[in-house]
């Protein structure tokens, strides 16, 4: 088994899992102009609905997450109608600063809720692997990428192809002009938030089967899918999948030459990069 | 004449009342955020100790029985936090005596106030060298040296048949786990043992697939890691995923606690720890009887199995009560003297401190075999059979 090898499939596994994570961040961030800083807590609630699907009516977490996915919808549906919509002409910082408080809260009531015990879930194929070229390929890791790729592809054709996303990008550049035609920017906004609520509970579901989870995952992922959201850029759906992968791929190949200590020095090593070189993200317009 | 009388009465039953003081305890744990899981554990024991002790009489201060009272603060395992309420403790809410938090990390910085204003703090929740590394004359700590942590199951390991030969070191960036590296570095030196892969990794990593390729590649016999119950918990199932089966796999943290085998389910079977502390009849104590019954009252009341976190945190509250008792009186600077002479029998063993504070008690080396936890190696002998070398994941059941 080659070493090298291993490591950039790992890398490019992980870089999967990280496109999933921003491609609901992105989304939002792109076309509304907010920031999301409760993205995390909402893929933490993504996690427990899927664990608790699981455990409590025994569906397979890959049959669960479109329910998972209905049920963060209309979570994040609600938070936009109800407390977003309030501020999202307002001052970006306004945005920041409620989505913070709502962060706040959504971890404060999962304390509560499920205490701080973590939970994994742990279907019987979550270990499963198989061998190819004498790397080993964990199942799940696969599967999630696959997930990505195909959530990203769906949403960037969604955003061209179909009438919701041409309405949600013509809010996005001309919110009068789209009004004129029709658009009702409080239903296409509140949309919008709740598919990004979608993808992270989806996201969520994922993590949950890979990773662990307890209230406080949230945090360190919101960082994280900025840092994804950055470095891909914000103009093309399809940039998540570019900045998921540099980031796996960067952190394995330090981790693997200059050791684990140093992964997050790279990853925003390479954030700092991106904003100093190329500020619209690798996959943004130059222009 | 009845007026004199009822007067009377009512001022000697209100001087009385006057006169029945408590003792106050202040502590700042983690109830909240991401150490909540652990931090709880303290919460928990000090008030299952100080209701226990309180129930049985109290603390004789002198000639007096006074309750002990329990302020506990949440400091959201922030660290910074705590060191601010363990300053309010002292200064707003007056408290007579201190116990810890959980983590090294918290109780390094907290101990520094307690030194300060020279009151003594008990603590079960870190074993970090550089906590008595300071020369602090106040602080005292019921968690055996981070540096030792590995010491039985090392040795266990140089009896195992075929023993291992090759060691893969982990171990995350914090205080505690950082002492206990390089405390296990020269333990593994002289045990001649040959060390493959030495690497330490950012606290809540989550991603072990580079440092398990590492492994896999370098044929490491036994794994070693050193972090927390996140890390090992993502280690245990990304090790799974990825096929990396070592013959052998100790973790610090972890194996001891039962919300850590319930999420790994049967993946945890075969993962060896240590624990200072188990319940054993042996372990005698005046208010709790033995360890077992300590244990068994505590599920009943808490709903889960205390392990030795919980142990230690019940520990440091005797320690106290046992040093006031000793004094003779509240004043800190005699119960800080008699808490240096400490030497009891409890539920959590013998309770003495070495002349830095720190108490020495040797680490038994567990197993999770079937869903429980066994006890493999305490120093003398093998009391029950270790499962190595472990089988490839496919074989396990």
């Amino acid at each position: 088994m080659s070493l090298l090898a291993q490591v950039l499939v790992s890398g490019v596994l992980l870089g999967g899992l990280y496109a999933l994570m921003a491609l609901g961040l992105a989304l939002v961030w792109g076309v509304l102009n907010i920031v999301n800083l409760s993205h995390g807590a909402l893929i933490m609630l993504g996690a427990y609905v899927t664990y608790f699907l699981f455990t409590g009516a025994h569906l397979d977490p890959f049959i669960a997450l479109p329910i998972t996915a209905v049920v963060l919808f209309v979570v994040g549906y609600v938070i936009e109608r109800g407390i977003l919509n309030y501020v999202i002409r307002g001052p970006m910082f306004n945005t920041l600063l409620i989505t913070f408080g709502i962060e706040v809260v959504l971890t404060y009531l999962a304390q509560l809720a499920f205490s701080a015990d973590f939970r994994a879930i742990n279907p019987s194929y979550a270990g499963a692997n198989f061998a190819l070229a004498g790397v080993t390929i964990p199942l799940v890791q696969v599967v999630v990428f696959a997930v990505a790729i195909g959530l990203t592809i769906a949403m960037w054709l969604f955003l061209l192809h179909t009438r919701i996303g041409r309405g949600i990008r013509a809010s996005a550049q001309n919110l009068v002009a789209a009004r004129l035609y029709g658009v009702d920017p409080k239903r296409i906004y509140a949309l919008t938030f709740g598919i990004g609520s979608a993808l992270a509970g989806v996201t969520g579901g994922l993590y949950g089967t890979v990773s662990q989870i307890n209230p406080y995952i949230g945090g360190p992922l919101t960082a994280k899918s900025f840092a994804i959201a950055i470095i891909g850029g914000l103009d093309n759906p399809l940039g998540v999948i570019v900045g998921g992968l540099v980031l796996g791929v960067v952190e394995s190949l330090t981790a693997l030459y200059f050791g684990s200590t140093y992964r997050d020095v790279a990853s925003f090593g390479v954030l700092l990069l991106v904003l100093i070189l190329r500020p619209k993200g690798l996959l943004g317009r130059t222009t | 004449m009845m007026l004199r009388y009822l007067f009377f009465a009512a001022a000697l039953c209100s001087a009385t009342a006057v006169g029945a003081q408590t003792v106050t305890f202040g502590a700042s744990v983690q109830l909240t955020g991401p150490v909540a899981n652990t931090g709880r554990y303290y919460k928990d024991a000090y008030e299952f100790a100080i209701d226990k002790i309180n129930a049985a009489g109290g603390v004789k201060v002198g000639a007096q029985q006074q309750k002990i009272a329990l302020k506990l603060l949440d400091n959201q395992s922030d660290v910074n936090l705590s060191v601010r309420q363990y300053t309010q403790l002292l200064t707003q809410d007056k408290v007579n005596f201190l116990l810890g938090p959980f983590a090294s990390n918290f109780v390094l910085a907290d101990s520094s106030i307690a030194e300060k204003s020279s009151v003594p703090m008990v603590q079960g929740g870190g074993a970090s060298d550089e906590i008595y590394a300071r020369g602090y004359k106040y602080i005292f700590g019921t968690l055996p040296p981070a540096t030792d942590y590995f010491g039985s199951t090392i040795e266990a390991m140089q009896k195992l048949n075929p023993a291992p030969k090759t060691v893969a070191l982990l171990y995350a960036d914090d205080s505690f786990d950082v002492s206990v590296a390089k405390g296990t570095r020269d333990l593994l030196k002289k045990a001649g043992l040959k060390t493959v892969l030495d690497e330490r990794y950012s606290t809540n990593a989550t991603d072990f697939s580079v440092l398990l390729s590492q492994i896999k590649s370098n044929n490491a016999d036994a794994v070693l890691v050193a972090g927390h119950e996140t890390e090992v918990l993502n280690f245990i199932r990304q090790a799974k995923s990825l096929n990396v089966s070592p013959k052998f796999y100790s973790f610090t943290v972890g194996v001891p606690s039962e919300d850590f085998r319930k999420a790994l389910g049967k993946d945890a079977n075969g993962a060896s720890g240590m624990t200072a502390w188990l319940p054993s009849t042996s372990l005698k104590d005046k208010w709790f009887g033995d360890a077992e019954q300590f244990a068994k009252a505590y599920k009943a009341k808490f709903g889960y199995d205390p392990d030795y976190h919980a142990a230690a945190g019940v520990a440091a509250v005797e320690a106290l009560v046992n040093a006031i008792e000793a004094a003779g009186s509240l004043d800190a600077n005699k119960v800080r003297d008699a808490l240096a002479k400490t030497n009891f029998e409890s539920v959590y063993g013998r309770i003495a401190f070495n002349e830095k504070g720190q108490i020495n008690l040797p680490q038994i080396m567990i197993q999770i075999q079937n869903d429980k936890v066994v006890p493999i190696y305490a120093g003398k002998g093998f009391e029950n059979k270790l499962e190595y070398p472990l089988p490839p994941w496919d074989k396990r059941q």
